[in-house]
């Protein structure tokens, strides 16, 4: 186990900037860390810039400008200096980084649609080239509900369903950071709950950090340990800018 | 960092999976590949094929490897010998003229004859070997399927065979058992044939001349030239009354009796009879004068004083150069007392012909004979007759005559003149004079190999011989196949693209449809490299698919084929064979061009960003 006070994630002087034709939008994150097992919240308004943070911090989009950008390294060595990488262009120690320290729940599951539910939990172990034990698929799946799915396709699963069989497959590898791009915006309000509750007692029990993007205040407000919001400015018809800070304390 | 196992491995299995969920279109995909490659297969096997069997059969079927004569030619013992002793030659064979090569055959249902072709064998005869024959030997014939079939006679039964012909308005027949030892396979020709050895073929023919084949029991006349002559003189001391002249030409061949003036028989025999002596000329306008003439003659005169010499009109000879008209006159020592001139050192005229020996001599004039004989040593001449065919033989020189002309037994000339009406020939160490047979009109020649038939083909031409051989058969083959290669690579070159295009389109288009679960595939871990794999595993494996399923439509097709052709085919011919030495090349260009094919695709989603892909639906 790293040091307590190693940040799983260290991100410093952030700026993303995404352009579609005219418009343009900025976000600007100062600062964003996610300590070892925290809950981190993010919310927000719908445009911006949750799913764009999320992205960069799950190592798929390059930022456009970053200070410092550390991701804990799996083995415990020293932090991957991410921001280094994405300049070099070291895509493979990128991937290497997210299979082996990250897990991912979208928001409509991200199942392959190709293989079978074991297999899709599966993957994500075999690729990180971890030994997997049935035993623990069985147990995950059984407290998320979705043991008597185990042997069927995604696509003759529910919503709910697939969302809870892609947390699994984003904790059967003992990543130490999930994160979740609003992973219960498909299913009733009832269910999101349900859903939401069985993994944050999971990521509990396996002490793993969690990034949690939502735009239910309510659902993520008394479970998380730290809550990121943002601020929208439209500074001109094409410009918008997104400011992403730490919630105060006293306005939760 | 960990990079304990690469993730790649696990692309193979990802790729196959989902060409498995989607193996409706996966299948679409196998089956247009195979229809693609099945038809290569089948055009390759095609030409292949048919080329192997076109071979095959020029390689097994002798026919190929016969060289025959254009026309009828004279061909010498000395050719046929020259010719066995070539590297090329596998077999040859004199033959005699066509006409004469024929036979009649008893057949076995009617009774009744038919003409049947003979045709001479040898040991070692492909066309017999090889067509479920063997070489028969005196006695035994070789049939071919017709003529076993229209005779009605099969292996190891007799053979009734007739040779006839007319002798002096006679018909003749002489006829002969021999045992079918073999049938020849249909391939050895459609007509009906008697294959013997060539003894029984020449002995047929010379039966046909009016030879015997004593061997054979047929009967005949010996081969030994007769003696004919243009006429005859009676030299009488006293004049024959008119009765008596007239019974000589009654019955006794000639045809007329004329008188003669001493002038007239100079011409004749060289020398002017003695002083009141009587010449009678006895001739048969248009036909020569045979021996039995003569005789019949002689004895009508019996009793009287008499010379009858027969004489040869303008037979000429050439001796070095120069052309001689001999006069022909054999005079024994009464005649010589008789007619008051020298005794020839040959004797006289008896009805026989001499010995070589005997026949071969000359007297020549005292000027022109010295020039003739001092160019040669042992006083020898050498002499052509021009005649049906030519004869050189000679002569020795038995002294000098006063006459004008050269002097040689009578006998020669009738042997001679013989000679300008049937061929003769002359074996300086054999029986001297005989007539001559058809002879060797043609040859029966196959060469060892369908390699050795052009230079056969060429060197007989060189020698002026005009053959016909299969020449052009094996260079057909070869244009053939040129032209079935050229083909077979133009089409190729279509399925190529045609191949490759299919698996590009479907390949990039599979890559679009499935761009989030690649870019799914990347969030979980992957790099780019890794699912540069992706489309280019599923190329291979369907392109490895394809040709199995292509190799099965192959085979299907391929048995449809042979199948369909059966009856053109012999055991273990087929028209469609594809080499398999063929297969790992076909196999390898066709993961090749999988494998570029899959480049676009796998460029394309090596260039997925999967930020922008993951979340759509
Ligand atoms: N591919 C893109 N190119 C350019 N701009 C983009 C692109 N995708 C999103 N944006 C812009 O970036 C901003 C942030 O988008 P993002 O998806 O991060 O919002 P979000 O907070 O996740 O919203 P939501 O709650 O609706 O998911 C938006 O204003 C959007 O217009
Ligand atoms: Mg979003």
């Amino acid at each position: 186990m790293a040091d307590k006070s190693t940040p799983m994630v260290y991100l410093e002087g952030l700026v993303k900037t995404r352009s579609q034709s005219e418009s343009v939008f900025e976000l600007h994150v100062p600062h964003f860390t996610v300590a070892p097992g925290q809950m981190v919240a993010i919310i927000g308004e719908s445009g911006c810039g949750k799913s764009t943070l999320l992205d960069i911090i799950a190592l798929v989009m390059a930022p456009t400008r970053v200070d410092r950008f550390l991701v804990a390294a799996g083995n415990g060595g020293p932090p991957a200096d991410v921001a280094a990488h994405w300049a070099t262009d070291a895509e493979g120690l990128l991937a290497a980084l997210r299979r082996d320290s990250l897990g991912y729940v979208l928001q409509t599951g991200g199942l392959l649609p190709f293989l079978n539910v074991r297999r899709n939990i599966c993957l994500s172990a075999r690729i990180k080239g971890v030994a997997l034990a049935a035993e623990r698929v069985e147990s995950l799946a059984r407290r998320l509900g979705v043991v008597d799915c185990l042997e069927r396709m995604p696509l003759s699963l529910s919503i709910g369903q697939r969302q809870r069989v892609a947390i699994v497959r984003a904790l059967v590898h003992r990543p130490r950071l999930v994160l979740a791009d609003e992973p219960t915006a498909a299913v009733d309000k009832g269910r999101a709950r349900a859903i939401m509750d069985d993994m944050y007692a999971l990521a509990r029990d396996e002490s793993v950090a969690v990034v949690v993007v939502s735009h239910d205040v309510d659902l993520v407000m008394d479970r998380a340990d730290t809550v990121y919001t943002f601020t929208t400015d439209q500074l001109s018809e094409q410009l918008s800018r997104s400011l992403c800070r730490p919630l105060a304390d006293n306005n939760r | 960092m960990s990079e304990r196992t690469s993730p790649i491995r696990h692309i193979p299995a990802l790729a196959a999976s989902h060409l498995l969920h989607e193996w409706v279109m996966s299948l679409c995909l196998v089956v247009a590949l195979a229809a693609v490659i099945a038809p290569l297969f089948v055009l390759l096997g095609l030409k292949y094929g048919t080329i192997q069997t076109l071979r095959e059969r020029l390689v097994e079927d002798p026919i190929f490897r016969e060289i025959r004569p254009t026309q009828t030619q004279v061909f010498s013992s000395q050719w046929f010998a020259e010719l066995s002793s070539w590297p090329e030659t596998g077999f040859i064979t004199p033959t005699i003229l066509p006409l004469s090569s024929v036979i009649n055959v008893v057949q076995n249902d009617s009774g009744k004859t038919k003409l049947y072709d003979l045709v001479p064998t040898a040991p070692g005869d492909p066309l017999l070997l090889e067509n479920d024959g063997i070489v028969p030997v005196d006695g035994e014939v070789v049939l071919t399927t017709e003529a076993a079939l229209e005779s009605g006679i099969g292996v190891g039964e007799e053979l009734i065979v007739r040779v006839t012909r007319s002798q002096d308005g006679r018909k003749e027949a002489a006829e002969s058992r021999l045992r079918v030892v073999a049938v020849l396979d249909q391939r050895a020709g459609s007509l009906a044939r008697v294959y013997a050895p060539l003894s029984l073929v020449l002995d047929v023919e010379a039966y046909k001349e009016g030879y015997a084949a004593p061997a054979r029991g047929w009967a005949g006349a010996t081969p030994e030239p007769y003696l004919s002559f243009d006429g005859a003189v009676l030299l009488l001391p006293e004049p024959l009354p008119a009765i008596t002249r007239t019974g000589l030409i009654i019955n006794s061949g000639f045809g007329r009796i004329a008188e003669l003036s001493a002038i007239q028989v100079r011409a004749l025999l060289g020398f002017l009879p003695p002083q009141d002596f009587a010449a009678y000329d006895l001739f048969t306008p248009g036909s020569p004068v045979t021996i039995s003439s003569l005789r019949a003659v002689d004895q009508k005169l019996r009793g009287r004083t008499r010379a009858l010499l027969p004489y040869v009109r303008d037979l000429k000879v050439t001796a070095a150069g120069n052309t001689l008209q001999p006069l022909g006159l054999s005079i024994n020592a009464e005649q010589a007392q008789l007619l008051k001139i020298p005794e020839t050192p040959w004797g006289g005229y008896n009805g026989n012909l001499p010995e070589c020996d005997r026949l071969l001599q000359a007297l020549w004039p005292s000027a022109k004979g010295r020039a003739l004989t001092e160019q040669t040593e042992h006083r020898e001449v050498e002499v052509q007759a021009a005649g049906v065919g030519e004869v050189a033989f000679a002569l020795h020189s038995a002294g000098t005559t006063s006459f004008e002309r050269p002097v040689l037994p009578v006998e020669l000339l009738g042997v001679l003149r013989t000679g300008k009406q049937r061929a003769i020939t002359f074996e300086p160490d054999g029986q001297c004079f005989a007539m001559a047979r058809g002879g060797y009109r043609g040859f029966r020649l196959y060469a060892r190999s369908i390699d050795d038939v052009p230079v056969l083909y060429n060197k007989l031409r060189s020698q002026g011989i005009d053959v016909l051989a299969e020449v052009a058969a094996i260079e057909r083959i070869h244009t053939l196949d040129q032209g079935l290669t050229r083909l077979f690579l133009l089409i190729a070159l279509l399925g190529l693209f045609g191949g490759t295009a299919v698996l590009v389109a479907s390949l990039y288009a599979a890559v679009e449809r499935r761009r989030r679960d690649l870019g799914v595939l990347r969030l979980l871990g992957f790099a780019r490299r890794h699912v540069f794999f992706f489309p280019m595993a599923q190329g291979l494996m369907l392109a490895v698919l394809g040709l199995l399923a292509g190799l099965g439509g192959y085979a299907v097709l391929a048995g449809v084929i042979n199948q369909a052709f059966a009856k053109e085919l012999a055991v273990g011919e087929a028209f469609c064979a594809m080499p398999w030495r063929y297969l790992p090349v076909f196999g390898f260009s066709t993961l090749i061009l999988a494998v570029l094919a899959s480049l676009t695709a796998a460029w394309r989603a090596t260039n997925i960003d999967p930020a922008e892909v993951i979340r759509e639906q």
